[in-house]
């Protein structure tokens, strides 16, 4: 019984990087779930912990505190995990663009950490913005680094991807 | 790296999706490799020829 449910046809089928990006035709939320779902929990717990824990969390005992502060890293190294079957499951082209996006991420996020780090450092951002804090300026935050890596990785893959196209 | 596939898929009547179905790749693969603008691996050559039970240097060709 439980072989007429796995055919060869859906054992071969590659894992597309289409199922998982918002609006496009091949768009699956299960899939995206299967593959993201870590990360969603994982951001939830720690923008629910980054919120309580001015008030509530801090008076908890050390080990709780910390075991707070980890719970998102564990979860985030699961999502790692999910993500590598992802890609172990592409098929040949698909897993090369990937690959490729995923360094031009890793580099280019390097890359700019570290340039807006020196600039901010020598003061080039007070100097031309005036108004604002110096602490402003500091991109170094779980989210910044985030946004930057996913906004990298969508630029890597469209650049690899046209050149298959 | 010039190859037959698409004469050979003609051949056969098989669409690009049906040809990436038989040998468990996406159509964008098929197209890419009948395009010329990839090269597919050993495994994938081998697979091809088994298909079309040719051998490879009949399909591919550098």
């Amino acid at each position: 019984m439980t072989s007429t449910l796995y055919t060869a046809r859906m054992n071969t089928k590659p894992n597309l990087p289409d199922e998982i990006w918002l609006g496009k035709k091949e768009y699956s939320a299960w899939t995206d779930w299967k593959v993201n779902g870590w990360l969603f929990v994982a951001t939830i717990i720690s923008g629910a912990s980054d919120i309580m824990f001015p008030q509530v969390v801090r008076e908890w005992p050390i080990a709780v505190r910390a075991l707070v502060a980890l719970v998102p890293f564990v979860l985030l190294l699961l999502w790692v995990r999910s993500l590598a079957r992802w890609v172990r499951g592409m098929d040949e082209l698909h897993r090369r663009i990937t690959l490729a996006a995923i360094l031009f991420t890793v580099s280019a996020t390097f890359f700019f950490v570290v340039l807006w780090h020196r600039l901010e450092r020598a003061g080039v951002f007070q100097a031309i913005f005036t108004t604002r804090s110096p602490a402003s300026w500091d991109i170094g935050t779980v989210g910044h680094i985030f946004l930057l890596m996913t906004f990298c990785y969508f630029l890597g893959y469209r650049i690899f991807n046209r050149r298959y196209q | 790296m010039k190859n037959k596939l698409r004469e050979l898929r003609a051949v056969k009547e098989w669409s690009q999706s049906d040809l990436a179905d038989k040998l468990g790749v996406s159509r964008q693969t098929i197209n890419a490799i009948e395009t010329e603008k990839y090269d597919p691996s050993l495994p994938l050559a081998f697979k091809v020829a088994r298909l079309f039970k040719l051998p490879i240097e009949d399909i591919f060709e550098p």
